[in-house]
C-alpha cells in the first residue's frame, strides 16, 4: 500500500516537473519548475530503494536524508514565497522572507545540522529508521532531528494557511479555488506532521500518509492553477524572472 | 419547482392528443434526451411547458395556470405597477432617457432615443425585487417558501430566479404573479399580458428628478458590480503572474 503510494507521488511528481520544463526554459515563472523538481527529488529521496543507492554514493552514512532536509526546506521557501505573492498575503512574504522567516530558516536548519552530526549515522536506512534503533541516544537524537525537520515546512504552511482559505471563498475561476483549498489541504498536512511525536507506533502508516498528501496536495494544487491560467488563454510576460517581484 | 411529470402528460394530452413524444420535440425545439431524462424523473422544466405551449401557440401562462403549483395565474391578472414596468427598462435604455430630458441637456433638441430593448436584461431580476420590495419583501418569501435569504440574494445577484420564487415573490409583495416571470425572461412581456409601450409609458410618466435619481442609483449599483470584477481579475491576474 505505502509502496504504491510512494511511487505513485513520485510518478505524478515527476510528471508534472517534465511538462513544467517548456516553460522553464521560456522563462515563465522558473520556480515552479523549481518547486516540483526539488519536490520530486525529495520523494525520490523518501523511498527506500533510491534512498540507499543515492546514500551510498555519498559515503552511506545517511547525509542523504540530511539532503532531503533541505531539498524540502528549499521547496516550501519556494512555494511560500510564490503563493504568498500570488495571493496578496503581504504579512506571509513578511513572515517567510523577512526577519522572522530567515530566523526560524536559520535555528532550524543549525538544529539539524548539529543534531546529525551528533547521531552515530553509519549505514544507509531510508527514514533513519536503523539508526533510531542503534542506541537509546540515538533513538532521542533521530526524534529531534525529525522533528527539526518538521518544523519549518510547518511554519511556512502555517503562515500560508490564512491566505489560501480566503482565496477559497473569493469568486475567482473555479479551478484557481480548488487549486487553493489543494494547497490549503497540503498546509494542513504539513503542519499535521508537527503531531509525530504523539502518534501511537502501531498508527505508523497515517505518518506515511499524511507525508505524501501534503505533498500530493502542494503539487496538484499548484498544477491546478498552472491549468487555470493556460485555459485561460493568457501568457504571462516572460520579463520577470521568479527574483523579480 | 418543476412540474410532475403525471400533470404534464395530462395537459400535453390535452393539447397535442396524437402527437407523440418525438413530435412534440421537434415542434417546440427542445432535445428529446432532455425531454425523456425529464419525464423519467418524474420532474418536467418549467421551461419545457412554456416551450411546448409557444409551439402550439397557447399562452404559456395560461398553459402554466392549469398546474396546480401556478394557479394564482389563471386569476384575472393586475396589471404591473409602474415601479415594476421601469425596472425592466434596462440601465443602457434609463440612461439614454435621463440625457434626451431638457432637464437634463438642454441642448438635446427633444431627440427621442431608440426603442427600449425588450425585457429582461442584464439586472432584471435584481431591479424587479427591488422595484416590489417594501424592505420586508426577502424575509417573506424566505418565510413562505423555506429558502435560506442568503441563497435567494445569491440568485437575486446572479440575475436567477426559478419560477416559484418568481411567483412566490410577487405574493409576498402583493403584485401581478407574472412580473417575476418577466424579469427572468421565462415569458416575455406579451405573454404576461403587459399592454404594449407599457415600459415607455411608465418611463415617460417619470418625473425628471426621480428618473434622474433611479438612473444615478443603477449606476452605482453597476459599479459596484464592475469594481467588484475588476478586483477579482485583478487578483486572478496576480495569482496567475505567480503561480502560472
Amino acid at each position: 500500500m505505502i509502496e504504491i503510494l510512494q511511487w505513485s507521488t513520485l510518478a505524478i511528481c515527476g510528471l508534472v516537473a517534465a511538462a513544467r520544463v517548456p516553460s522553464a526554459i521560456r522563462g515563465e515563472n522558473r520556480s515552479l519548475f523549481y518547486i516540483f523538481g526539488l519536490l520530486t527529488v525529495a520523494i525520490l529521496l523518501s523511498i527506500e530503494a533510491p534512498y540507499v543507492a543515492i546514500d551510498q554514493a555519498l559515503g552511506g552514512i545517511n547525509l542523504a536524508n540530511l539532503l532531503l532536509r533541505f531539498i524540502i526546506f528549499a521547496a516550501i521557501y519556494f512555494v511560500g514565497i510564490r503563493v504568498s505573492r500570488g495571493f496578496g498575503a503581504e504579512g506571509a512574504i513578511r513572515l517567510i522572507t523577512g526577519k522572522p522567516g530567515m530566523a526560524v530558516l536559520l535555528v532550524v536548519s543549525l538544529l539539524l545540522v548539529v543534531l546529525f552530526f551528533m547521531m552515530d549515522t553509519a549505514g544507509s536506512s531510508a527514514g533513519l529508521l536503523a539508526t533510531s534503533g542503534k542506541s537509546e541516544r540515538n533513538f532521542v537524537l533521530v526524534e529531534y532531528y525529525g522533528a527539526a525537520g518538521r518544523a519549518y515546512p510547518a511554519y511556512v504552511s502555517l503562515v500560508l494557511l490564512p491566505a489560501m482559505l480566503r482565496t477559497v471563498t473569493h469568486r475567482l475561476p473555479l479551478l484557481v479555488r480548488a487549486g487553493a483549498g489543494l494547497l490549503a489541504l497540503g498546509a494542513v498536512a504539513v503542519a499535521l506532521t508537527l503531531l509525530f511525536p504523539v502518534v501511537p507506533p502501531e498508527w505508523g502508516s497515517i505518518k506515511f500518509v499524511i507525508n505524501y498528501t501534503a505533498v500530493l496536495c502542494y503539487v496538484i494544487g499548484l498544477a491546478l492553477i498552472w491549468a487555470a491560467r493556460v485555459r485561460s488563454g493568457k501568457r504571462i510576460s516572460t520579463k520577470r524572472t521568479y527574483t523579480a517581484k | 419547482m418543476t412540474l410532475p411529470a403525471k400533470a404534464f402528460q395530462r395537459w400535453l394530452q390535452g393539447i397535442a392528443p396524437d402527437a407523440s413524444t418525438a413530435d412534440v420535440c421537434r415542434i417546440s425545439g427542445i432535445k428529446r434526451t432532455t425531454l425523456a431524462q425529464q419525464l423519467v424523473r418524474g420532474k418536467v422544466a418549467v421551461s419545457t411547458v412554456v416551450s411546448i405551449s409557444r409551439a402550439y401557440n397557447i399562452n404559456p401562462v395560461e398553459a402554466l395556470a392549469t398546474f396546480e403549483p401556478y394557479r394564482s395565474l389563471a386569476n384575472p391578472l393586475p396589471s404591473p405597477t409602474r415601479d415594476e414596468l421601469v425596472s425592466q427598462i434596462s440601465t443602457a435604455d434609463l440612461l439614454r432617457a435621463v440625457l434626451a430630458r431638457p432637464a437634463m441637456d438642454p441642448a438635446a433638441g427633444g431627440e427621442t432615443p431608440p426603442a427600449l430593448s425588450p425585457a429582461p436584461h442584464a439586472t432584471s431580476v435584481k431591479n424587479w425585487v427591488d422595484a416590489i420590495d417594501d424592505g420586508e419583501v426577502r424575509h417573506r418569501v424566505s418565510a413562505a417558501t423555506g429558502i435560506a435569504p442568503q441563497n435567494y440574494s445569491a440568485q437575486l445577484t446572479a440575475n436567477r430566479l426559478s419560477p416559484e420564487l418568481a411567483v412566490a415573490t410577487s405574493h409576498a409583495a402583493g403584485v401581478g404573479p407574472t412580473g417575476g416571470l418577466v424579469a427572468t425572461g421565462l415569458i416575455t412581456e406579451e405573454e404576461a399580458g403587459w399592454p404594449p409601450g407599457a415600459r415607455q409609458g411608465a418611463l415617460d410618466s417619470l418625473s425628471d428628478g426621480d428618473l434622474t435619481a433611479l438612473a444615478g442609483d443603477r449606476l452605482q449599483a453597476l459599479g459596484k458590480v464592475l469594481r467588484r470584477q475588476e478586483q477579482d481579475q485583478a487578483q486572478t491576474e496576480k495569482i496567475w503572474e505567480n503561480l502560472g
